[in-house]
């Protein structure tokens, strides 16, 4: 039975054609768009318990046995990225009933919302290259209308620079795999992986340059500098629950295809490359090594030091999801350099994914509950909120002491992985990027907390009334932040078995191809 | 012979996306954007190999045509048909709502 593979894509397919099929009723579409996350969490949940930990289950569409067809591939890292999904997926989706207005609801809101949730579904489960770039797509299409969903002027100008860049991604995305197919003859992952390793190294070696075309696609939808020019604009012009998802969910997709292709699938590949400052014998990792430091560096100090300087609760948080991106792949850049700390650095990638996920999708919340009642989230227009509403201040700062990692939240234990993942590793350069990222994230928030949240109330303070659903929705997540982090044990034990999973290549090919299958 | 022509041609394709994605005009900008995706799809097309093997069958399959870069490249224009309707109804909403469509106007450079 491993038809539960693709229940969670079945069951998000299925809502978004049937809110768009009761798209006349209103209160039964919110029903069923409702009961359809809760039900792709029911069966995340049952994907997870059956997969986790060490199990590898292969989903073969149509019957098609690989490298033939297209296959499913669940093995524990889909699964943390699967569970990560939905727990962000349904906060998010009860706070928009409240927060995204009845026309919009009624127009487009759920069927986009639950196509979204598909193509990232796809892309965290796919083993086929190409299948992989169509999930993007799908996911992308669905974010380009949730972004100029309002489709005022800021909406339209932020839409239009994120819809340029990502179609020009995806060309590039196209070019690579064709480059990759060219070269290795096949589009399944598990076969690419089982070329690469075992072809005549100077045959695989335009791998190297297609895998760095592939990287800018990832890159670019991670956000990370120098491809990070969307995120301000996109983030700040997006409805808050679209925002929340966009930075949660849709980032961490980039994340996902990073580790998954170049520590899974490239890694084995055998040729050496002659750089400059990597001597002549460094492999394809060592190579981004190189390349994920310093676009990580580049990330958390510019996304730092921009959120600082931030008038806008909005862009503060835009801002800081670029620097957050940096200190997610700061550990990548380890684990490619140091193959020793391998698994102790992607765990802690996966740790801080998710803690980013929680926390940041909070403090989007949060702002969204603040322009819902504020009608603004200005600094110059916010004072004071902690005496005007405690509850959606109290949940800003969880989010915020999340962020900045102070136990017993779950940003604590990412940031004490990336610390002791730098340590282990004796990386004392990126251990200092870490801690320049620390100081930032501290001084950002501090900033937000001081002009937003304390001092005397504005007159748009005094009149605020949130909305008391969606008051429920921030403190049942920022619950959720501080019990991820109390009860860490069995996320890092999650985590750390995804982590195993991702650097457990030999396992991922043989349960694809089977042990006599592959490429001829 | 075919491999040069296709090459060539190639290159005249990305050379008129990428002059066209960096005019000021919106339009023309996603008219670039459109060529480098076909530009994208010809090179798809192109790796299969003209004239070369068929994955799934082993031995003497000479002539042909690797079918399923052609498979990929229908999934591909597709979806690029999709998301070209989509970037141009943004196109006209943007002037809507701005009155323009330069891209220095816009304030996106």
């Amino acid at each position: 039975m491993s038809q539960f593979v693709v229940a969670p894509m079945l069951v998000a397919l299925g809502t978004a054609i049937l809110t768009l099929l009761v798209r006349e009723y209103g209160r039964t579409q919110r029903a069923v768009s409702a009961l359809g996350v809760l039900a792709y969490a029911a069966t995340v949940a049952v994907f997870v318990a059956r997969v986790v930990p060490g199990r590898i289950v292969v989903y073969e569409l149509g019957n098609w046995s690989a490298p033939y067809g297209i296959v499913l591939v669940a093995d524990s890292l889909a699964a943390f990225m699967l569970a990560l999904t939905a727990v962000l997926a349904v906060p998010v989706l009860a706070f928009s009933l409240r927060s995204i207005d009845d026309f919009g609801q009624r127009l487009s809101y759920h069927p986009l919302f639950h196509f979204m949730l598909l193509g990232v579904t796809g892309a965290f489960l796919t083993g086929d290259i190409f299948n992989l770039f169509v999930w993007f797509e799908v996911m992308l299409m669905s974010s380009y209308v949730l972004v100029v969903f309002y489709g005022g002027d800021r909406q339209t100008g932020a839409a239009l620079r994120y819809v340029v860049l990502n179609l020009v991604g995806s060309a590039v995305m196209l070019l690579a795999i064709g480059g990759v197919y060219a070269v290795t003859g096949t589009l399944n992952m598990a076969d690419i992986s089982q070329y690469v390793a075992t072809a005549d190294p100077a045959a695989t070696a335009p791998i190297l340059g297609l895998s760095a075309l592939l990287f800018t696609v990832f890159a670019l939808k991670a956000g990370m500098v120098p491809l990070h020019f969307w995120v301000p604009g996109a983030y700040t012009a997006a409805p808050a629950p679209v925002t929340a998802m966009l930075a949660g969910v849709v980032k961490k997709v980039g994340i996902y295809a990073i580790v998954r292709l170049y520590f899974t699938i490239f890694a084995a590949a055998g040729f050496t490359v002659d750089l400059p400052g990597l001597g002549p014998e460094a492999g394809l990792l060592a190579f981004y090594a190189g390349v994920i430091f310093l676009m990580a560096t580049a990330s958390t100090f510019f996304g730092g030091i921009g959120a600082v300087g931030q008038d806008e609760l909005d862009g503060l948080l835009a801002y800081s999801s670029i620097g957050q991106v940096g200190f997610i792949t700061l550990p990548l850049a380890i684990a490619a350099a140091v193959p020793a700390v391998g698994q102790l650095a992607i765990a802690a990638t996966l740790v801080y994914a998710l803690n980013h996920t929680l926390s940041k999708g909070l403090l989007f919340l949060v702002a969204g509950t603040i322009r819902d009642a504020a009608g603004s989230t200005d600094f110059h227009d916010l004072g004071g909120i902690a005496g005007r509403t405690p509850l959606v201040a109290g949940a800003f700062l969880v989010g915020g002491l999340g962020l900045v990692g102070i136990p017993p939240l779950a940003g604590f234990f990412g940031k004490l992985l990336v610390f002791r993942t730098a340590v282990e590793a004796g990386a004392w350069l990126p251990l200092g990027v870490a801690l320049a990222g620390a100081v930032l994230t501290i001084a950002y928030v501090s900033r937000a907390w001081n002009r937003g949240f304390w001092g005397t109330q504005t007159p748009r303070v005094e009149g605020m009334q949130p909305d008391s659903i969606q008051v429920v929705v921030i403190v049942v997540l920022a619950a959720l932040v501080v019990g991820v982090g109390v009860g860490f044990d069995p996320v890092f034990r999650f985590a750390d078995a995804a982590a195993q999973a991702a650097l457990a290549r030999e396992e991922y090919v043989t349960a694809v191809l089977g042990t006599g299958g592959g490429h001829a | 012979m075919t491999e040069f022509v296709l090459a060539v041609a190639l290159g005249l394709l990305f050379a008129v996306g990428t002059f066209l994605v960096l005019r000021r005009d919106v339009v023309r900008v996603v008219w670039g954007v459109t060529i480098i995706s076909q530009a994208a799809n010809v090179y798809l097309v192109t790796m299969g190999g003209i004239g070369g093997s068929v994955p799934v069958l082993h031995g003497e399959h000479a002539g042909v045509t690797d079918p399923l870069v052609q498979a990929l490249v229908l999934t591909a224009i597709v979806i690029g048909f999709g998301t070209t309707a989509f970037a141009l109804v943004l196109t006209y909403r943007v002037y809507e709502e701005h009155g323009t469509i330069d891209t220095t106007e816009l304030g996106i450079q």
